[in-house]
Parts: structure tokens; sequence; C-alpha cells
């Protein structure tokens, strides 16, 4: 397990270096249109091929990765905190509190926010660039996608404020956010930390459909999200596999993250554990 | 008894040939639930669809010749300077359900069309001056319909006015047409049977239609059609996006054509509105005709004709398609690409380069955002394309992909944007189907809509002709006064026209006496006619 | 009983309106694709437009609805121009079946996997097991259902296999929490079997967040279940949605609200139940 986890370190590394280093890296430019050979096989001088405006795949694929395997993320833990937050606080202090916070917890599930982006993309400027686009849009995605986790954490603390730990905790003086923050959720690390795995590749794949309101990249910024959209005429159309490579490096980052944050779930319960055994201990 | 027997045989299988030659249930797909089987009222593709098939009109445009042929009128006359015309009918018509069919119809659908609550486009056609619409019954068979003022191209307006019934209980859906209405399943599928009391016959005397049945499957996704084509589950595609042309094509070359340009054109307009909340200095660049013509000279229509239409496609001229043979101004030819005639004129404007960046008099960099409809593949890689084309003479370009509504509210009421791209379809070939797009004073004048007096002394000039041209009976010196607005188009540029598409369909080979014409609808417009092979019934 | 129906009708009120609001300030609320019909006259443009602007005033609109619905009538929607009642009543059905097949799928395959994966102590099984729901979760919804479709497999099936990887996330990880805990860990080191451990001792423990994820569940399934509807041509309420919000159908997107709005907090209240009962059980 021990080489897995450095197998996959060394591939986010590589990754990420990729992705933030593309513009040494590409051989291109991600917009420039290589119009003379649209729809490439790959070959020495594109590695991907190129798309159907002629464009380089390898170079769209670095640059798009960049945009959205930094963005994503951190979407991911900003929709992570709010779950935490409101279902931390809505399970420690139950009664009227808990049914409230789960009461808008039902209806940010319910609302169709479609209406929401549209008009958010309307109050901003028409000359935005497609960079502070594609922030705005990874912003609305982490506000907008916490509710879901939020139950499941809030009743996991419900659950976890009749433990003996928490009434030992109480016990020694810790209460309100503190209890929560140091006892509580540190205990709801598996469902927090499945709420940030799930949202990354959500996010990134929502990014891109949201582009059929204006959110997201606008052309020509690539992200891995709208290379994604283009397997949807490759079922039907052109069963190209080099066309999947996108596919696959989301597949593969999002895998490494999952052993990496699986270990890291490991690690500090098996640190905690050793904490509890000896009362009193800072945990 | 032998004897006989070889000759009953021989007759039987005659009989069952000719049999299996007529019928089967020709299967293809519309994008949406239809929104009304009313005629009358606005349409968009499916509802169109079903009312082409199942409706009867007086007279119909071949399209292919572009011609009108007679349908339920046998005859016509336009008369007083196009203001009446008189129809002689078709004897022994009736509807769907037996209901027989009489000047007294006509009177009725008059009466239904021109109703000023209805707001029917079709009945809009028509209103060419104030007062009402009135319909003489001579008899049975002889009717005159006359208008308060001249009505332009009169008689070919009768193609989109299928009949209305004024006894039959079925109302609206009593249909004179090849088809009627036969079963609507919600989401799914509507049925069209063939109408029992279909007028037409073949030259030897059969009763039309040969189909037994149409079967409109809907169907949003253009690739799932695609599948279902291959897979044989339907028969016919119209308005084929080019990749999907190409894959079908490499599966087999006989199950596509492509049937020449049609009258779809894609274009780009700045916003020329005084009262749009863009930037006045931008508004300066877009006013001038020097600016919009250096955009148009930078943009490759080539090559978009090349990449992102497979070559499915030619370089626009101007405000009318070579689809439309008569009014086409075949003078014209597409504006070249040029990018240093453009870089020339921008000078003379005032701009120069500055490190690659364009800038005007005052310094600012020429920087614009160009609005499409989002999720239109091929209109967003022209927007990606005219990006980079302008990037070469230093005008940097924003695409901005909005909704459609958002899109429609802001060219129609709020105007703000700065650049739009849009493609239309134009089905009707008269120009005065376009007035309101020309005539200043119309909220369909993209660039500047609704003008309580025109801005310019071209758009002056484009009043002038085209108010000539809708007051005159004589088609020549129609002619005259179209090709001139086209002209004063093509100079002033109000829209920088890209492209126009070629009609691209898909016809499986057992579908006989199919001729796909550019013309909307492509692949069905003689319905009547179609067959298939007995192995599809 | 009485304030839990009280809750859900508040809900779906709210949402509804909010909804509603959401659609009636996004741009483009009072536009029509005939605008662009340049056979229309300005009087029928005008007339276009005063009939989309009978609802513009929403305070109207809504309680002339809730009038409406007092009395069984749902309205009339305006792209379609037929009553909403009869598209729910021809529409639901599909969707409610597509709907249960997909949740089941997803929960055995999510549940079972990730009981299996914790059972078996294998990493490899382990790590295919994420490999799995890395690739799943990867996959654009609207590529996976155009394979469906490709190969004729049910559309419900899609829905499952992209709702699984949530399920199987949160699962696996709650069942890593729980095995960790010191009551668990003493069960295990007394020598208590595999399967007693899980039945017993773990299940119990992770049960109420596991019931708060059966009901946030079904809203993550509704979001995953309505694109591949609308590209699966599947005649469910996915299809309405759509043709809603392309139209801005105002009495259609209201009504829709409130089915889903309905269903949501009927499952997550459901859930909410059925974890006070087991809490109680268990006390």
């Amino acid at each position: 397990m021990k080489n897995v986890r450095i197998a996959a370190i060394a591939v986010l590394v590589v990754a990420m270096g990729a992705a933030l280093g593309a513009n040494y890296i590409a051989p291109a430019s991600y917009e420039q249109q290589f119009r003379e050979s649209p729809s490439a096989s790959p070959s020495a001088q594109h590695l991907l091929g190129t798309d159907d405006l002629g464009r380089d795949r390898f170079a769209r694929l670095l640059h798009g990765a960049r945009v959205s395997l930094v963005l994503a993320p951190l979407a991911a833990a900003i929709s992570t905190v709010l779950a935490a937050f409101f279902g931390g606080m809505a399970g420690y202090f139950g009664g009227w509190m808990e049914r409230w916070a789960l009461t808008v917890v039902d209806l940010f599930l319910s609302i169709p926010w479609l209406f929401l982006l549209i008009s958010v993309r309307a109050v901003l400027p028409l000359n935005i660039s497609p960079q502070a686009s594609v922030v705005v849009t990874f912003l609305l995605l982490g506000f907008l996608g916490w509710a879901a986790s939020a139950r499941i954490i809030c009743a996991g603390t419900r659950d976890m404020m009749k433990s003996e730990f928490v009434a030992l905790a109480r016990a020694t003086g810790f209460s309100g956010v503190k209890l929560v923050r140091l006892h509580v959720l540190p205990n709801l690390r598996g469902t927090l930390l499945a709420q940030f795995w799930i949202s990354v590749p959500v996010f990134i794949i929502t990014e891109a459909n949201l582009s059929a309101l204006g959110l997201g990249v606008s052309e020509p910024l690539p992200s891995l999200g709208s290379l994604l959209r283009e397997l949807q005429n490759v079922v039907t159309l052109r069963p190209e596999p080099w066309i999947f490579v996108p596919l696959a490096v989301l597949i593969v980052v999002v895998s490494c993250f999952q052993i990496l944050l699986n270990r890291l779930s490991m690690e500090r319960s098996s640190s905690e554990r050793t904490s509890i055994e000896r009362p009193g201990a800072p945990a | 008894m032998r004897r006989l027997l070889f000759p009953c045989m021989a007759v039987l299988l005659l009989c069952s040939a000719i049999a299996a030659q007529m019928g089967g249930e020709l299967r293809f797909c519309i994008p949406s639930e239809p929104n009304t089987f009313n005629p009358l009222l606005p349409q968009e593709v499916s509802s169109g669809t079903i009312i082409y098939l199942t409706g009867g009109v007086l007279l119909r445009v071949n399209r292919i010749t572009q011609m009108a042929e007679p349908e339920l009128a046998t005859s016509w006359q336009v008369l007083d300077g196009g203001k009446r015309i008189h129809f002689q009918l078709r004897e022994g018509l009736k509807f769907s359900d037996g209901t027989p069919f009489s000047a007294e119809d006509v009177a009725y659908t008059m009466q239904k069309l021109m109703d000023p609550e209805l707001h029917s486009p079709t009945g809009d056609a028509f209103r060419s001056g104030e007062g009402k619409v009135t319909t003489r019954i001579l008899s049975p068979l002889a009717v005159d319909i006359v208008f308060p003022a001249m009505v332009a191209n009169l008689a070919k307006l009768f193609d989109t006015v299928p009949m209305l019934s004024s006894r039959s209980p079925q109302k609206d859906m009593a249909a004179l047409g090849p088809f009627y209405v036969a079963e609507h399943k919600a989401g799914l599928y509507i049925l069209l049977k063939r109408n029992p009391y279909y007028w037409k016959k073949d030259s030897s005397g059969k009763q039309l239609p040969y189909l037994d049945a149409v079967r409109l499957e809907i169907e949003l996704n253009k690739e799932i059609e695609a599948l279902r084509f291959s897979r044989g589950e339907v028969q016919m595609i119209t308005s084929l996006q080019p990749d999907i042309f190409e894959k079908l094509a490499s599966q087999n070359a006989a199950q596509v054509q492509d049937a020449g340009v049609s009258s779809y054109t894609e274009f780009l307009w700045f916003n020329l509105a005084p009262t749009s909340p863009i930037a006045a200095y931008k508004r300066v660049w877009f006013t001038s005709t020097g600016f919009r013509r250096a955009v148009s000279e930078a943009i490759n229509r080539a090559d978009m004709a090349r990449i992102v239409f497979h070559g499915h496609a030619q370089p626009a001229v101007g405000a009318v398609s070579p689809a439309n043979k008569f009014w086409f101004n075949a003078k014209l030819k597409p504006h070249p690409y040029d990018p240093d005639s453009a870089l020339r004129r921008l000078r003379q404007d005032g701009f120069r380069l500055e490190n690659g960046a364009l800038r005007d008099q005052s310094g600012n960099e020429v920087e614009f955002s160009i609005m499409t409809v989002a999720n239109n593949h091929a209109r967003e890689s022209m927007a990606a394309m005219i990006q980079q084309d302008l990037k070469k003479i230093g005008i940097k370009v924003n695409v901005v992909s909005l909704d459609f509504h958002a899109v429609i509210e802001r060219i129609g009421e709020t105007f703000n944007y700065e650049a739009c791209l849009l493609g239309l379809l134009y089905s009707d070939l008269d120009p005065n189907g376009v007035m309101n797009v020309w005539l200043s004073s119309e909220s369909d004048h993209q660039w500047n809509p609704r003008q309580k007096s025109p801005a310019t002394g071209w758009e002056t000039e484009i009043d002038r002709l085209m108010r000539a041209q809708a007051s005159s009976g004589d088609e020549r010196l129609r002619k005259q006064y179209w090709d001139r607005v086209q002209e004063i188009a093509w100079e002033q540029e109000p829209f920088i026209y890209l492209v126009d598409k070629n009609a691209l369909v898909a016809i499986s080979p057992k579908v006989k006496n199919a001729h796909p014409s550019a013309l909307h609808p492509q692949t069905f417009w003689n319905a009547e006619h179609l067959k298939l092979e007995p192995s599809d019934h | 009983m009485a304030l839990k129906l009280l809750r859900l009708s508040a809900i779906m009120l709210m949402a509804g309106l909010i909804g509603a609001t959401l659609m009636r300030i996004a741009p483009g609320f009072t536009a029509d694709e005939q605008q662009l019909n340049s056979s229309l006259s300005a009087q029928s443009l005008q007339a276009l437009r005063q009939a989309r602007l009978a609802n513009a005033d929403l305070a109207r609109f809504y309680l002339h609805y809730l009038g409406g619905l007092a009395h069984g009538d749902l309205g009339i929607s305006q792209s379609l121009n037929q009553p909403v009642r009869q598209l729910l009543r021809e529409r639901l059905p599909a969707t409610l079946r597509s709907l249960a097949i997909a949740l089941i799928l997803a929960w055995i395959l999510g549940l079972a996997l990730a009981a299996a994966a914790r059972l078996s102590g294998s990493r490899a099984f382990t790590l295919t097991a994420d490999g799995v729901s890395g690739l799943f979760i990867s996959t654009p919804a609207a590529v996976l259902a155009l394979v469906f479709v490709v190969l004729r497999w049910p559309p419900a099936l899609a829905a499952g296999l992209l709702i699984f990887p949530k399920i199987y996330r949160y699962c696996y990880n709650l069942l890593q929490q729980s095995y960790e805990l010191p009551h668990i860990l003493t069960a295990r080191a007394k020598g208590a079997g595999q399967w007693r451990v899980l039945a017993w001792h773990v299940a119990p423990t992770a049960m109420p967040q596991l019931l708060a994820l059966v009901g946030v569940s079904i809203s993550i399934a509704i979001g995953v279940l309505l694109p591949i509807e609308v590209i699966c041509d599947v005649p469910g309420i996915g299809q309405l949605a759509w043709q809603a919000a392309e139209a801005r159908d105002l009495p259609l997107l209201v009504n829709l609200t409130l089915t889903v709005t309905f269903l949501t907090v009927c499952a997550t209240t459901l859930s909410d139940v059925a974890r006070q009962g087991f809490i109680r059980e268990a006390a």
C-alpha cells in the first residue's frame, strides 16, 4: 500500500506540475488554430491530435487541467466547510435550530438554482475575462453544493453529542464551536472527506454544463469539463481513443486523490485513538 | 383448370406487387413536443411539420421550381393591382372526417386568420393597410378575397394558409392535407394517418398519399437521431449537422444528400442603438462603416465554411441567399478575406496598431464581445474563429454564450450587448417577408430597431426602396428595388453575412420519390408522393 | 404527524415561490423566440409581450395559482398549451419508476461494494472498487446516457451507475470511521466475527448517518436522472423541466418545483423519522 501511495503522490505531482507549467510544456498555445489540419490524428507535432478547429489537444488538456484541478478542489473545500458548519451547528444545538437548519437544507436541495445562475451571468460584465468567469463559476458551485452533505453531518453530529467522549469533553470544559471543531467534526472526517472527494469531479463536469448558461469557461480557454463535453460526439460519431484522454486524466487524478484522502483519514484516526487512550491530552 | 392457373397466379403476383408498393409508415424525428395544432398560430419547428403534413392549402409553392402550383384551388387571379384575389376551387373536396369543403370554409379561414386578437404571423403578412379584409362567396366553388390595400406577393402567401373547416365537429383537427393527426403520445411521438378523403391522385389515377402513415418521433438529441437513422428506426433526417452528415456518408454515401445552398444564413451585427448601455467610444467604432467593413474583411469565411461546416456551406454574399433564385442579386460577390485591406480601412478611420493591439484615436484598446446562443457548437466554433481572425488585426474579442431567452431579451429589449452572432432561416422568399427587418421603424431592424426617423442616409434610402417594392405590382420593378437594397446592405454591412449553409439531409434508400429541396421543408415537401420499399412496411 | 405535514407544505410553498421568483428575475422572462419572426407586426409582438407579462406580477400569479391548487387546478403550461395536471399525470410515473430502479441499483452496488471492500481487507479489491467508482463519478451523465442508448440498455441503470459512487464513497468512509471506534476495536479484539461486528456493532453506529444519506440520495438521484431523461427521451418530468427552463414556462416550473420538493422533503422526513426511531430503539 505504501508503494501505491507513493505512486499516487507522484502522479498528482506530475499532473499538477504539468498543468501549472502548461505555458512552458505545451507545444503550442491552447488557442492557436492550425486550420490546415482540423480533427487530425496524433502525430509528432500534435501528441493528441487536434480538435475540430485545429487546436492542439495536448496543449488544451494541459491548460484545461490547470483551470479545473486548481479551482475544483477549492470549490469542493468551500462546500465541505459550509456543510461542516451548517451540519455541525444544527446537530450541536438540536431542537428548533436543527429543524430550521434542515428546512433550509431541504429548500436548498429543492430549488431550481438554474435561474440564479442565469441571473448571475446577467450581472457579470459582458467583457469579463474567461479566467474570471470560470473562477466565479466554481465559487458559485462551492456555495451551492453543500446541502446534501450537511444533512449527513447533522445526523452524525446529533449522534455524537450523545457519545461518551463528547460527554467527557464537555466535562473537561469544551463547549460550542470548540467542542464541535475539536471533538465532533474530526470524528466525521470520513463524511467530510467523502463530500470533498465527490465534489471535485462533480464540479468539474458541472462547470462544463454551465457553459449552456454563459458561465464557466468561454472561448478560447479550455477546462477539463469542456474537453469532456466533446465525448458526447464520440459515442455516436468519432470513437477515436485519444479523445478519451481527458476522461482518463480525470479518473486517474480523482483516484489518486482518493488514495491519499483514505490514507489521511486513517492516519489521523490512529493518532486520535492514541490521544483518546490518554485522557486529558490535547486532540 | 390448369390453363387458368398460371394467368391467375400472374395476376395475383402483379396485384400483390402493386399493393406492396403502397403503404408503410414513414418515420422521422421532430425536435420537441408541438406547442399547437392550430395552423393559424405562431409555430415552432415541430408544430410547423405537423401542420405542413396535415394542412390543405389553396396553392403550394413547389420547393424545387419555387413556382406556385394549384392545390385546393384549380386556378387563381390577382386583380385590382394586388388588392383582390379570385380563387376557383376544386370540386368534391372533403376534410378528413368527410365534411365537405367549399368557399364558405375559405371565408371562415380568412375571418379567423385576420382576427386582430389572434396575432397570427400569417395574418400579419396579409395586413397591408388599415381596414378589413372581406371575403365574397360567389358560389360554392368560387371566392374573392378583398384587401384594403395592395398586398405584394399575394398569391404565394396562400402557401402558408391551411384551410379550416367551418362545420366539422373536429374543428382545427379536420385535415385537408395528405394526413391527419391520429394519435399523440406525449413526449414520444405523433402518429399521422393517411387522409381517406385526400383529393390528389397520381398520374395513373391512384389516390395519394402512397404512405399509410407518418410517425413523428420526438427526439431532442441530434446524435441519437443519427443513431436511430443508422439503425433504420427512422428513415429521414432534415437539417443534418455537417459532422453527422460526414459520418453517415462514410457508412453509405447513398443515404445522405447535400441539396445545395439553403436560405439559412449565419451573420453578425454590431449594436448601433443609441440608447444601448454600451460605452460611447465603442458605439463610435460600431457606427463607422469603415470599421464594420474592416471587421468583415478580416473574417475568413472560406475557412469557416470548410472547417465548421465541412465544406457544406459557402461564404455568404448578402441579405439573400443564392437559394432564392429569383430575388438573389447575382451581381454581388462575397466580401473578400483581406486582413491588409482591413487594416488600411482602420487606419483611415484613425485606428493604429501598437504592440499587436489595435487602438482608436483616443487610445482605447479595441475590444468587444460577441454574444451568441449557447449550446450551438457550430456557432460557438464560428465565434472562436472570428476571435482568432480579428486577433490578427489587433482586435480582442470576447465570446459570450448565453441561453436563448437571455439573448433575445438583450437584442430586443435591453440592448445590452455589443455584437451578436446569430443564424436565421428565411422561409419566405419574397422581400415582403423581411419588411420588418429592413424598415428602420420596425422591431426586427436588429442593429437599431424602432427608430423614429432613420439615423443614416442609407437607412432612409432602404426605407424608401422597401416601401416602393411593397406597393408595386410589377415583379421586375420590385426586383430592381430589392436588388438595390441588397447592394446598399453589401456596402454598409449593418449585417456582416458570414456563410449560407447547405441543406443537408439523410434519406434512407428505401424511401422512394424523395427529391430533397434546399428550402424548408427539405425532405418531405412532397410527402404525398413518398413511397417506401415493401420490406419497410 | 400534523406538524410534519405542516412543515412539508410550508417548504413546498416556499420552494415554489423562490423558484418562481428566481425565474421571474432571471433575464429572458418576457422574451419569446417569436420576436425573431419577421412576419409578425409590431402589434402582434406587443401582444406577445403582454401575454408573457401576464405572469410578471409574481404575488398575483402565486396567489392565483394557490387558489387553483386548492381546487386541484395546476394551471396551463404556457409553452405546451396543455393542463399541467395532465402533463404531470402522463409523465410522473415514468420518472418515479426510473427513480426507484436507479436508487435500488445505486444502493445495492454502493453499499455492497463498500461493505465488501471493508470486509475483504484486500487492498487490491479496495483499489479496484475505488477505481470503478472513480470512473463513474468522472463520466459526464450525457456521455454515459449516450453509451446506454447505443447499447439499448435502460436509462435508469445509467442513472444508478452515476449515483452509486457517491453512495459507495459515503458508505465506505462511514464504515471506515465506525470500524475505528474504541468499542468496535474492543469487540474485534475479543474475537467477534466479521459479520457479527458488522451487523451488531458497526451498522448500528453508522445507521444514523446512513439513514440521513438515504434521504438525500433521493435528491441526488433526481438531479442525476432529469438530464438523463432528456438525453434518452424518457417521457418523464426531466423533459418537462427542460421545456420549462427553455421556455420560461412559469406555471410548469412552479409545479415541477413543488413536485421535486415534495419528493425530497418526504424522503428526508422519512429518513429523519427512521433515524429517530432507530436511536430510540438503540437506547
